[in-house]
């Protein structure tokens, strides 16, 4: 048998009330999308495991959530992150604003090598949309969040908790980028290459490609 | 709300709290209230050592009598001392409407607090006794005897006093009936009365479990014999505003409430009775003053209202929905302040099924000022201080665990978060969490970290195998669902197996962790609030500043600047005013500019009206919202429009100051106010309080010139050096003041000039206007632009002077109304020399963020405030003397002859061997050798004196 790695990753999401942050956790960890009637008080706590590449990571996530207010509490959660999901709503500008702050905050604050997913969420309201239609509902270009992740060196998607569509290809590609602790020697550039790969591959969504660019 | 308003009120918030604490030792009776729960209203008038006694009277025991007032508060009665009774030695207290004793033990054993206007009866002891005592009786039958100890006369004015206080409570006897009809302990003697058998007696509004049924099960929880053991402890102890605390007080607290009681003993041990009491009604007008409002803090409540113990039947009801939804928008109505904070629901939620929505609404005030200060504030200081707090009990009192926790890099302060935010209500059933509600009411803040000790304390073994925060909050949340099992399941003693989880939690909080006290925990708070108020405070700023729009002329130094000196100006005037706001009034705008211009002079006499008006006027412009103040965006914003570094940008940052409508033009009266606008911004130039780059270019040139006069000299005779004087370096600063003056004043009268000539005729312009397709703007409407500035006062003051001056001058025709639009007035400045320069340099560089707060503390002066203009000057000055340097250094040769034969002839001269390193000391030098116009020369020398310029000086004397 292989000798399999584990690592474990700590993940906090952060984002705008709303966004769906609590939803994609959901998604990804029971590939399941509902209201959530559960009063979360300052964050909430789930683990996820997947394997990439012979190697098993287990994501512990950190949902961060409440009102505006709970925003003074994120030094607390982020402070020794290794991965951060910053979301937005495609279709709330304000949202958008929003995580380019936490973006910001991410990267003066939080430990150095941080990795930091931006997620444009709930794709699957524009899905059907024509391209540059007059009344869309999509209020954020997905040049204006592919712009912000490169800039900022971040990963970029653009997901939907409800569809499903990109969920799994986030944690997939933080996963990739997080260093093997327990090999030692894999190269981060090996990492990297891994990841286009994989994303291809995986990537069985109808709506692909233009979506998604691993930074 | 957006993001920035949201993090500004934070921070005003967060200054409040830190001025409000700056350590000020609480009072007397602070302290006083703080100890007994008693509201604001109340302070020691008097108090003395005695003995109490407890009688129970068998007579009154059941007495709904509680109509008649006290009458005649002082008879004297027989005795009543009944020797067997206990006495008890310790303090009496008696305040504005309270009688407290506490004794002088432990204050645990025997203490009451009784509402003066429980007092039936007070009478004075037989005076042939030797003591001074009173018995006092109050309407439920509580009968006490109290003998003074001390002087005679103390006790005297004591009961004088008492009697005073009588007497002006008697308003709110009447009050008490009704009261005492809210309250379940009054219904419960009652029912229990003979009296009580057959009357048709309500009972008082309560808790929705009265309607609901009380969550958990009651023959379980043996409610019925908890309530006994109330009711007999009531008869002889009394209740609510009239109650003797006994050891038996405690322990049926600590076995758990009674549900039907535990609302009334909540805000009986948390005092909120006694706000309650004191603003009947209060509640519901707070409601009716509301109602038709609606707030950030309103749409947030009800996001939560489905959310908040849903699995509780009261809310899935509207009944107690609205419950809850009146409660929490009354307390944010009550303390905008704090408004609403999640977690707030779910306390309230649980407070409401146990209590009225009045009860429940003070209990909640209550709770959030004495018991979780600053938990639900804007910036949740008091949730982080916590958090922060509890890892340091950890660390001290479990430090293997806690090396655990941190080597494994488990987040301790996450997890307990919500333990503390909502007061275990959500993490364990609620049968649990109401029980350490009761006891937290009953000893104060401590007990949520007992529990939370004690749960670190219990799981201890099994929280040292996990290594994640993952299997760490697995092993607490499994704890938490096995509370109602036995902690020793296996054990062969039935009563040991008999003891749960939580029984158990409940020991090891009070026994192992009873030496943590509210004071433990109030000098942990202290010692940890630095560092977490300046996490916190860092924290916005950064928001804060990020947030701001992008200003080319701003870097982010200048930013934290303006937002340090922002939040100064106000915060001061916050702790003043009482106000949360983030937005700068007037006064503090004016205050914020002289901080940081060179033109705004607080309490400016002289210039006073030219101050006010330029600044009213900026100060709207401003003010991007309309909303009389300025937020930190609107001063960064407007900051950066007047720091540009190139002269058409500012001059049309000023034309836009004057063009408010932004029409494009400015009319006549605009014209003028222009003229008083930079005759006020120039004035420091005017007067001569600082040159310009003209002045000093003179200067310079001057002084250049003096030089190679003297470079020449020395060139055309090389052997005469000694007697040809070195230029002097100083000029007549007075002089230059005065034509710097005449200059500006020439500049100023120039501009008008040039305005009224070179602006076109209204009519002209209206033409164009309409052929442009803009709309026309009347002058009404104009009037209406200097918004609420413009007082009566104001306008007809402008009227007055603009009749003036139109007679005055021909241009003002007001036949021939003029406009200037903004290449016009470029023109106007570009003609003159000095506005030129005004604009293009000194304007920009008059306004100085670069000084961080620190530096400028000290009060205003002129000095101060001409700091950077200043600055420039020395530079130029600086400038001047390295030129004087370059001729040197390119004469070298001749400099240094010069300096060689200086020194011999310096040295015959004073027939001594004078060292060069001592010559080009001037002030060892012999002072009889320097002659009175050096040192005039000296005096007004604006340069720099350098050793060089002395060394000359001295050789010139010699
Ligand atoms: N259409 C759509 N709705 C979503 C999506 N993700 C979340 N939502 C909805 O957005 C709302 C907020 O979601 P939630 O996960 O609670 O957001 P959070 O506050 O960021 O945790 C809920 O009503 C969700 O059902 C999505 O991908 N598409
Ligand atoms: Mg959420």
């Amino acid at each position: 048998m292989n000798a399999k790695s584990s690592t474990s990753v700590k993940l906090v999401l952060l984002g705008e009330a709303a966004v769906g942050k609590s939803s994609l956790v959901l998604r990804f960890v029971s590939n399941d999308f509902q209201e959530n009637k559960e009063p979360t008080i300052g964050a909430a706590y789930l683990t996820q495991r997947c394997t990439i590449n012979d190697r098993t990571i287990k994501f512990d996530i950190w949902d961060t959530a409440g009102q505006e207010r709970f925003a003074s509490l994120a030094p607390m959660y982020y402070r020794n992150a290794q991965a951060a999901l910053v979301v937005y709503d495609i279709t709330k500008p304000q949202s958008f604003i929003k995580a380019r702050h936490w973006v910001k905050e991410l990267h003066e604050q939080a430990s150095k090598n941080i990795i930091i997913a931006l997620v444009g969420n709930k794709y699957d309201v524009v899905e059907n949309e024509e391209e540059g239609s007059e009344d869309s509902k999509r209020k954020v270009s997905i040049e204006e969040g592919k712009q912000l992740a490169k800039d900022e060196g971040l990963l970029f998607f653009e997901s939907s908790a409800k569809s499903g569509f990109n969920v799994n290809e986030i944690f997939m590609a933080i996963g990739h980028k997080i260093p093997d602790t327990s090999a030692g020697a894999a190269s981060v550039n090996d990492n990297r290459n891994s990841e286009r790969v994989d994303l291809t591959v995986n990537n069985d969504s109808p709506v692909n490609g233009n979506a998604n660019c691993g930074c | 709300m957006s993001f920035l308003s949201a993090l500004r009120s934070k921070v005003s918030e967060l200054g409040l709290f830190d001025q409000a604490n700056a350590e000020k030792k609480p009072s007397r009776d602070e302290l006083f209230r703080d100890e007994f729960h008693l509201p604001e209203s109340q302070t020691i008038q008097i108090d003395s050592a005695a003995e109490v006694s407890l009688h129970y009277n068998e007579t009154a025991k059941n007495s709904q009598d509680f109509s008649s007032p006290t009458t005649s508060p002082l008879v004297n009665g027989e005795s009543h001392v009944n020797h067997n009774d206990v006495f008890w030695s310790g303090r009496l207290f008696l305040t504005e409407q309270y009688l407290i004793f506490k004794d002088g033990f432990n204050g645990r054993d025997f203490n009451f607090t009784i509402h003066l206007s429980t007092i039936r009866k007070v009478e004075r002891l037989p005076s042939k006794s030797y003591v001074f005592g009173l018995i006092i009786t109050t309407f439920s039958g509580l009968r006490l005897t109290i003998q003074f100890i001390g002087i005679r006369s103390n006790s005297e004015r004591f009961s004088l006093l008492l009697k005073k206080s009588l007497d002006t409570n008697l308003g709110c006897v009447k009050q008490l009936k009704p009261f005492l009809k809210t309250l379940y302990s009054e219904y419960l003697m009652f029912k229990n009365s003979p009296a009580g058998q057959d009357s048709d007696l309500q009972i008082p509004a309560g808790g929705l479990g009265l309607m609901f049924k009380f969550p958990g099960n009651t023959k379980k929880l043996r409610d019925k014999s908890k309530m006994r053991l109330w009711f007999e402890f009531m008869k002889v102890n009394g209740r609510n505003l009239n109650i003797v605390k006994q050891e038996m007080f405690y322990k049926l607290i600590r076995v758990g409430l009674p549900n039907r009681l535990r609302g009334e003993i909540w805000e009986l041990c948390s005092g909120s009775i006694y706000s309650r009491y004191e603003n009947i009604g209060i509640y519901q007008q707070i409601l009716d003053d509301n109602a038709d409002k609606t707030s950030i803090a309103i749409e947030e409540i009800e996001k939560d209202l489905n959310r908040s113990l849903p699995e509780y039947a009261a809310y899935q009801s509207d009944e107690g929905i609205s419950r809850l939804r009146r409660v929490l928008t009354a307390y944010s109505w009550k303390n905008p302040d704090v408004g609403y904070c999640q977690a707030m629901n779910i306390v309230v939620a649980e407070l409401l099924i146990f209590m009225s929505e009045e009860q429940a609404f003070w209990c909640l005030c209550t709770l959030c000022d004495k018991y979780t200060p600053g938990y639900y504030s804007k910036t949740m200081y008091g949730t982080l201080l916590d958090q922060r707090v509890f890892e340091a009990l950890v660390e001290k009192t479990m430090p293997i665990l806690w090396e655990h926790i941190t080597h494994n890099d488990i987040q301790l302060s996450i997890i307990s978060l919500p333990w503390f935010l909502s007061l275990f209500i959500n993490s364990m059933p609620l049968v649990f969490s109401s029980r350490i509600i009761d006891i937290l009411f009953l000893q104060g803040p401590r007990t949520l970290f007992q529990v939370a000790l004690a749960i670190m304390r219990v799981n201890g073994e099994k929280l040292l195998k996990t290594t994640d925060d993952g299997s760490f909050i697995q092993v607490i949340k499994n704890y938490f669902g096995k509370l109602d099992e036995s902690a020793h399941p296996t054990s062969k003693n039935e009563t040991y197996r008999q003891i749960t989880n939580f029984q158990e939690l409940l020991v090891v909080a009070f026994k192992e962790f009873q030496d943590i006290t509210n004071d433990t925990v109030k000098s942990y708070r202290r010692k940890h609030k630095n560092s977490v108020f300046s996490n916190i405070e860092s924290f916005i700023k950064r928001t804060q500043i990020r947030n701001l729009p992008k200003l080319p002329n701003l870097d982010t130094n200048n930013l934290s600047n303006i937002y340090d000196r922002f939040y100064q100006v106000l915060e001061t005037d916050n702790i003043q005013k009482g106000t949360g706001s983030s937005l700068m009034n007037f006064e503090q705008f004016e205050k914020f500019l002289s901080q940081i211009t060179g033109w705004v002079i607080v309490s400016n006499v002289a210039d006073s009206k030219n101050q006010e008006e330029f600044l009213h006027r900026l100060f709207v412009s401003w003010d991007s919202e309309f909303q009389g103040g300025l937020a930190l965006s609107d001063v960064a914003i407007g900051l950066n429009k007047w720091t540009y570094n190139d002269l058409m940008s500012m001059i049309k940052t000023f034309f836009d100051l004057y063009d408010s409508t932004g029409s494009g033009y400015i009319d006549k009266e605009g014209m003028l106010q222009m003229s008083e606008g930079i005759i006020y911004l120039t004035r420091p130039l005017r007067e001569g309080w600082v040159f310009d780059s003209i002045t000093q270019r003179e200067i310079d040139q001057v002084i250049a010139k003096r030089m190679n006069e003297y470079k020449k000299l020395l060139a055309e005779n090389p052997d005469n050096e000694d007697v040809i004087s070195p230029p002097n370096l100083t000029v007549d600063e007075q002089f230059y003041r005065h034509r710097q003056g005449e200059r500006y004043l020439s500049a100023a009268s120039k501009f008008l000039q040039n305005c009224f000539s070179y602006a076109r005729p209204e009519q002209e312009i209206d033409e164009l206007k309409t052929e442009d397709h803009l709309i026309s703007i009347h002058d009404d409407d104009r009037k209406s632009d200097y918004g609420e500035l413009a007082t009566e006062e104001y306008i007809d003051e402008k009227d007055k002077k603009k009749s003036q001056s139109l007679k005055a001058n021909k241009a003002l025709d007001p036949d021939h109304p003029l406009a200037m639009d903004l290449p016009t007035f470029r023109m106007v400045i570009l003609a003159d020399e000095s506005y030129e320069l005004f604009f293009g340099e000194i304007l920009a560089s008059s306004i100085d963020i670069n000084k961080p707060i620190k530096n400028a503390q000290s009060h205003f002066n002129i000095r101060n405030m001409f700091d950077t203009l200043v600055a420039d000057g020395r530079k130029v000055a600086n400038e001047v003397r390295r030129r004087i340097d370059d001729v040197q250094s390119i004469t070298s040769p001749t400099a240094s002859t010069f300096k060689r034969s200086r020194a011999t002839s310096s040295a015959s001269k004073h027939q001594a061997s004078v060292d060069e390193e001592e010559d080009d000391d001037f002030i060892s030098s012999d002072v009889g050798t320097t002659d009175t116009d050096l040192l005039k020369g000296a005096e007004v020398n604006v340069l720099n004196e350098s050793k060089d310029n002395a060394k000359e000086k001295e050789a010139s004397s010699a």
